[in-house]
């Protein structure tokens, strides 16, 4: 399998091979790749039902437990067949529909690169691996959905949708690490083995409702449902594969993977049937109100994802058994009405049901495709939607405690999709032709063999559904369950509740469809109502929320990055200040011995003139006095440095200080007076700044002196510069020989101001 | 004695602050230049202070115990250098700066925020 | 070994090599050929740390703690091999994107002094000795930043010398109270001596200032105004190598002292680095998604990415600090490789202002390749780089049941992914703007301008493809973090002073 991944890793890259005339080739290579592998799948089927598992691992970082372990088994072989044979199909199909577009290979090398990460998703066996791949297929649907870049209504789609699904993987990453953490693996199985703990852990809470964000974005769940009719702004084999098909079924494959570790408890259970269910019925619910075919489709893909989440979160056998069935049968007929939608918009240049009409008569083979598709749709026999549904009833009924509640809304919501059904192939293909302009396409033939197989496919397995059960169903199922499960499919179950149920729902359905179609205003009354009591949409919340976020950054940031310069440094020493004291405050119990020694007088008298000099120039009016007292600040710290056996740092002192000082007057009649700029409150706060900060230090200073840890190394200098580094003077000796390096940066650090200045004032420009 | 070094420094510190605090952006510079001041003074105490015993050695066998602490005075000679390499370059920056907007305040730096 | 000082005497040879060369083609040769050679020689050094082991020199033979001396572990080998795999691809990248002003302005001995900064401050085992190499740093950044002496320029120069030289004051004056307190300058002795002392919670006054200093420079919450304010002034080129690597010196100091010698009162310092971890990253990635300037955005967005790296130091297990610093080697890469790529979306389009610009995907696929490569590295996009910094990150906060920085970190990723998106869509996907501008005022980019892209970009995808390796060396790194003795030792020389 790893071979497998290589293959299709590398095959993406196969179209940057082709220029001009030969890029019509590319997707009919790229099918025929995937071709080879469904057949690969395909001749695994009998394997993989005798209970044989395939597993390859490569080692990647083993120390973080991440590796590349491939798992191929009922589950994942049910989903890598869906993924290569909706691929065959999709790539002749976007053969015909993307002709007409540029940037080919771009969109070929992203569809592809998608088979591959969505291949390697199902086939993991470690979840860090499958989150890498979760991920990468997010990136691609945004690139993808992104396509037509130029539309500004496609980069938003696009960004939404990847920032909800970037989110979700995100935060259900996490939820995988603080499960991980709790038996220190990621791998699958290990997972499996220790499900007891996991369910016992008090992490077992926050990490299923992390990963159920994961899935809920992934899989379009309400309330993260809205980025899904985004998306449509993708090329329709976009849609077709990446929106109906795979893509969104991650997070059905996830929850699938993960129900024998986590699933059976009721935070499990009602989660997930509580969610399903909802966003099974809204979606049905909005589909009928779109007018945008495609839209339609989206709004039906959420509802059907709902259901699948819905029979997830029931987990018992029967329930699991109709969503593995429930799995086929959308991939099936929602493939083709993708396909089926596109071929149309190709056709007549629009996608709204309100242009369109009796289209039946000039496509009557596409009609005949989509009719078999909208009865699998709709659930009603002889198609394998009509068993998908019989199954799903009978689960319903089954399911604990919550049964009534989930029964209406599925009820309710099978009602709808009927309705939607009927109302589609009615509206489109039937009634008069409305005045669509019919555009003469080629190559018909590669737009209806897509979506022709998967209708026929829908018919076949309706009639004999043991083929699907035998085959694939039931090594998903074992692989689900963990168990032996015996699947027996058949169209005609007999007269049971469930039957009434259908019989009741599908007049329900016919009823709501009657009405609708007899009058088009009812539904426009429909849609009126709907955009009053939802007047919030979905969409509009995630941007008017970002939106805010974002104001509200722009403020905070110039709030806190406000341009005057001063309080930066204001804002500096506060913190300093507060730090500093704190610091003094928790370290208070040093010595205080040794400080009030007193010293000969005149050196207090030195250190009193520093002082008043400083002062002096710190309030002085005139720059003459201020640089002037600033010079005897500094003289007179050099006296102190004389005075305190530091004879160099007194002559260097000396004659920096002079250098400044001559600088600081060339300079100052170029430069304007001082002026008073500062009001008197602001001078009040900031010498209180100051000072909270000065008297820290002094504390600094003299704990600093009263705390010795050590004997200083500098005994070893003394004691060594004359024997050893043949110097007199330690201080010297110690800047030209035990720390050169220091003299070095020193040297560099005046080399490059030199530098720096000479530069400065060279250049005139302004 | 050391008490009123310890008291110089705060003040030095003080008045550096205050002044780095002023509009004007010649006084930040003299702000800067008592900052570095205060800090080379608190690195010479650090380790205490001895008067008039500076560290000259000649072959005779020297008592570290009586003679200043060399190495805070090493490190205060580079420190005052590098101070004076920087300081410089600040002065012919704020020189080039007025001389290309005019303006000595502060305030008026707000170009590049925002 | 004689070898580890090397890479501070290359670039000073440099120095001197080019101050007194005045032709323009030949300072880039020296530069280019000089650059190859420190990289050559760092990952040479590099590899011979193999097996763990820990290189010392001691400077002038004086034996330490006396002397100076320089360390090579592995932290400071991998900090090395990257900042001169940077330094390689800027001087590359110099030749075409320094006009003409800068060219003749001796910027060659002006970047060359900031790497012999960078280098030494990775190298050296001595803190006095750090405090020198900042400085060289700064005054270098500070000569680069106003090099080309427009107003924006000059004026971000100010901010960005006047809050710096704040810093460096503040670690001067705490390597006085250290000294006063330690009589020594030697990390490896200050690590003796503080572990073996009674109360080493008196050194935590120095530690706060050294916290304030080396914040201040790593550009953290609330210090980090600097940064905004000057990095999108200068020259691209010049933002580029101070992305790479200015903050991330800061970084690295950090996290050497805190592990080597503050290790005292360890549950108030780690708290405080995760707080501040948070606030840096939030409030970073917040004002990076309020900004339409690209070299804005990033500016902003280095800052939030800082938070990720502290937030590793404040965890404070190996893993923590393995993430730590497979994140600030992952950013050093990823984040000069982003301003050069903007850049060059600058030279194509002329302007870094995102409302001006788009189109530049159907132009150019090449660059947008080159921008997505470091972009979803940035953003953590498996299997780059950027995705194993974070995940370990993310790991090792989930394994020490730091819920909240976690939280925090997963959150700060989606403002990233904004971002990234944001200039992705704005100046690749988006029509251009003025509908004038057609595909002949588009500059096509020679192969030689992108050639420092491309090595950037393939170095992250290749640190995510053999994450287990570069993981090997960051967890080494780590451990030898972690456990000082055998530095220590190393250092010290069995000496026991």
């Amino acid at each position: 399998m790893q071979t497998l991944l290589l293959v299709y890793l590398v095959s993406a890259f196969f179209p940057f091979l082709f220029r001009r005339k030969l890029l019509k080739f590319i997707p009919f290579f790229l099918a025929f790749v995937h071709l080879g592998s469904f057949s690969f799948f395909l001749s695994k089927v009998k394997w993989i039902a005798d209970g044989n598992v395939l597993s390859e691992t490569v080692a990647w970082v083993p120390q973080l437990g991440i590796n590349f372990d491939l798992v191929l088994n009922g589950l994942s072989l049910a989903f890598a067949l869906l993924i290569t044979g909706t691929g065959v199909l999709v790539f002749l199909y976007a053969h015909a529909y993307m002709k007409s577009y540029k940037n080919l290979s771009v969109f070929y090398f992203y569809l592809f690169l998608f088979s591959a990460a969505m291949l390697g998703l199902v086939l993991s066996g470690n979840l860090i691996q499958l989150f890498v791949f979760w991920e990468l297929t997010s990136y691609l649907s945004f690139l993808l959905i992104s396509f037509f870049h130029e539309k500004e209504t496609a980069r938003n789609a696009a960004f939404q949708s990847l920032f909800l699904t970037g989110f979700g993987g995100l935060v259900m990453l996490g939820g995988i690490l603080l499960l991980g953490s709790v038996i220190g693996s990621y791998s699958v199985s290990d997972w499996v083995n220790q499900s007891g703990l996991l369910k016992s852990h008090q992490f077992y809470l926050p990490g299923v409702v992390l990963i159920f964000v994961g899935v809920f974005t992934k899989s379009a769940q309400f309330p993260f449902h809205f980025w899904l009719p985004g998306a449509m702004q993708a090329p329709t084999p976009v849609s077709s594969y990446l929106h109906s098909a795979t893509m969104v079924k991650a997070g059905i494959f996830m929850l699938a993977l993960l129900s024998p570790v986590l699933g059976g408890t009721p935070l499990w259970t009602y989660t997930l049937s509580m969610t399903g269910a909802i966003t099974m019925f809204l979606g049905a619910y909005f589909a009928i109100t779109q007018t945008d075919i495609k839209a339609i489709l989206a709004y039906t893909t959420i509802s059907s994802l709902g259901v699948l989440v819905l029979l997830l979160g029931i987990d018992t056998a029967l329930s699991v058994k109709a969503a593995m069935l429930f799995l086929y049968v959308h991939a099936f007929y929602k493939a083709a009405l993708f396909m089926i939608a596109g071929f149309i918009d190709k056709k007549t240049g629009t996608r709204d049901w309100r242009n369109l009409g009796g289209l039946a008569r000039s496509m009557p083979v596409t009609f005949v495709f989509a009719l078999l598709a909208s009865l699998s749709m709709a659930g009603l026999p002889p198609m394998l939607g009509f068993l998908g549904k019989e199954l799903i009833y009978e689960a319903k009924v089954q399911s604990p405690v919550i049964a009534p509640y989930v029964l209406v809304l599925g009820v309710a919501g099978n009602a709808l999709m009927i309705t939607v059904a009927l109302f589609f192939l009615y509206k489109v293909f039937l009634g008069k032709p409305k005045n669509q302009v019919e555009i003469k396409v080629k190559t018909d033939w590669a737009y209806i063999i897509g979506p022709g197989l998967l209708a026929l496919l829908s018919l076949f397995f309706g009639l004999f559904p043991a083929v699907l059960g035998e085959t694939i169903i039931e090594p998903a199922l074992i692989s689900i369950l963990e168990r032996d499960y015996n699947v027996e499919l058949k169209l005609w179950h007999g007269f049971n509740t469930v039957f009434f149920l259908s019989l009741f729902t599908v007049s329900l359905g016919f009823i709501l469809f009657y009405v609708v179609s007899r009058n088009d205003s009812v539904l426009e009354k429909w849609r009126a109502f709907n955009q009053r009591i939802f007047s919030v949409r979905f969409v509009d919340v995630f941007n008017s929320i970002l939106k805010g976020f974002l104001d509200f950054s722009k403020r905070k940031t110039e709030l806190v990055q406000h341009g005057y310069h001063r309080f930066y440094i204001l804002t500096i020493f506060l913190v300093a200040s507060i730090f500093l004291w704190y610091q003094v405050y928790v370290t208070i119990g040093w010595n205080l011995e040794n400080i009030f020694t007193l010293r000969p007088f005149y050196v207090s008298r030195l250190v009193l003139v520093i002082i008043l000099s400083t002062i002096f120039s710190v309030v002085s009016k005139s720059r003459m006095a201020t640089i002037i007292s600033m010079g005897v600040v500094g003289y007179g710290i050099a006296l102190l440095f004389m005075y305190y056996s530091a004879i160099d740092l007194a002559i260097t002192q000396i004659i920096v200080e002079t250098l400044i000082l001559v600088m600081f007057v060339l300079i100052l009649q170029r430069l304007p007076l001082f002026a008073r700029l500062s009001s008197r409150t602001s001078r009040i706060r900031d010498f209180f700044i100051a000072l909270s900060f000065g008297s820290a230090m002094t504390v600094l200073a003299l704990k600093s002196i009263n705390v010795n840890f050590n004997h200083p190394i500098s005994d070893y200098m003394i004691e060594n510069s004359y024997t050893n580094a043949f110097g007199q003077n330690v201080v010297n000796v110690i800047l030209v020989d035990f720390r050169a390096l220091d003299t070095l940066g020193e040297v560099t650090v005046l080399v490059v101001a030199a530098l720096g200045v000479y530069v400065l004032l060279k250049t005139r420009k302004t | 004695m050391e008490i009123i070094l310890a008291i110089l420094i705060g003040v030095l510190y003080t008045a550096g602050v205050y002044m780095l605090l002023r509009r004007s952006i010649l006084k930040f510079i003299i702000g800067i230049i008592f900052l570095s001041n205060a800090t080379n003074l608190l690195v010479f105490i650090s380790s205490g202070i001895i008067a008039g015993k500076p560290a000259f050695v000649d072959g005779t066998t020297p008592s570290p115990n009586n003679l200043a602490d060399p190495l805070p005075q090493a490190l205060v000679l580079t420190a005052i250098v590098i101070g004076f390499g920087i300081v410089v370059f600040t002065l012919a920056l704020k020189f080039k700066f007025f001389e290309t907007t005019g303006t000595d305040d502060l305030d008026q730096l707000q170009q590049t925020d925002n | 070994m004689n070898a580890i000082a090397l890479p501070i005497f290359i670039p000073f040879l440099l120095i001197l090599i080019l101050v007194v060369v005045r032709h323009t083609r030949a300072a880039q040769f020296v530069s280019v050929l000089g650059s190859t050679l420190l990289f050559a020689v760092s990952l040479v050094l590099f590899v011979s740390l193999k097996g763990g082991k820990i290189h010392t020199l001691n400077m002038g033979s004086w034996e330490a703690p006396f002397g100076i001396s320089l360390v090579l572990d592995y932290f400071s080998g991998l900090m090395l091999v990257t900042a001169s795999l940077i330094v390689l691809c800027l001087s590359v990248y110099t030749i075409y994107f320094m006009d003409g002003e800068h060219r003749n302005n001796k910027f060659y001995v002006f970047f060359f002094s900031l790497t012999m900064g960078v280098n030494g401050a990775f190298l050296t085992g001595d803190a006095f000795n750090l405090y020198v190499w900042f400085e060289v740093i700064l005054i270098s950044s500070f000569v680069l930043i106003t090099l080309g002496n427009t107003k924006e320029q000059l004026e971000g120069g100010i901010k960005y010398m006047a809050l710096n030289l704040i810093g460096s004051l503040f670690f001067l004056a705490g390597l006085g109270l250290l000294y006063g307190k330690t009589g020594t300058l030697n990390m490896a002795h200050l690590a003796h001596i503080l572990r073996t002392s009674e109360q080493p919670v008196l050194i935590n006054t120095s530690a706060a200032l050294f916290f304030l200093a080396f914040g201040i420079k790593a550009a953290l919450f609330p210090l980090f105004f600097w940064l905004p304010a000057s990095y999108h002034t200068s020259n691209i080129s010049v933002t580029s190598i101070f992305a790479g690597l200015l903050t991330k010196v800061g970084v690295y100091v950090l996290i050497r002292f805190f592990t080597l010698f503050f290790v005292q009162d360890q549950i108030f310092w780690l708290n405080l680095f995760l707080v501040i971890a948070g606030l840096t990253m939030v409030v970073g990635g917040m004002a990076a998604s309020s900004h339409y300037d690209t070299r804005r955005i990033l500016s902003y967005h280095i800052i939030s990415q800082i938070g990720y790296m502290i937030m590793g130091l404040g965890i404070y297990t190996p893993l923590a600090i393995a993430g730590a610093i497979f994140f600030t080697i992952h950013n050093m890469v990823a984040k000069t490789n982003i301003f050069l790529v903007s850049g060059l979306i600058n030279r194509a389009k002329g302007s870094f202002y995102l409302k001006d610009i788009g189109g530049l995907f159907k132009q150019s696929p090449i660059l947008a390749i080159l921008f997505i490569l470091p972009a979803f590295a940035l953003a953590g996009v498996p299997p780059l780089s950027g995705f194993f910094a974070k995940f370990i990150l993310i790991k090792s906060g989930i394994d020490a049941g730091q819920y909240i920085i976690v939280a925090v970190a997963i959150a700060t990723a989606m403002l990233t992914l904004y971002s990234m998106i944001k200039i992705w869509n704005e100046a690749f996907l988006k029509k251009a703007p003025d509908s004038i501008e057609t595909e002949s005022s588009f500059k096509k980019p020679v192969f030689a301008e992108l050639l420092p892209s491309i090595i950037l970009g393939a170095t992250s995808l290749l640190m995510g493809l053999f994450a287990a390796t570069i993981f090997g060396y960051t967890m080494v790194a780590a451990e030898q973090l972690l456990v000082p003795t055998n530095y220590i030792e190393s250092v010290l020389n069995g000496l026991k002073p």
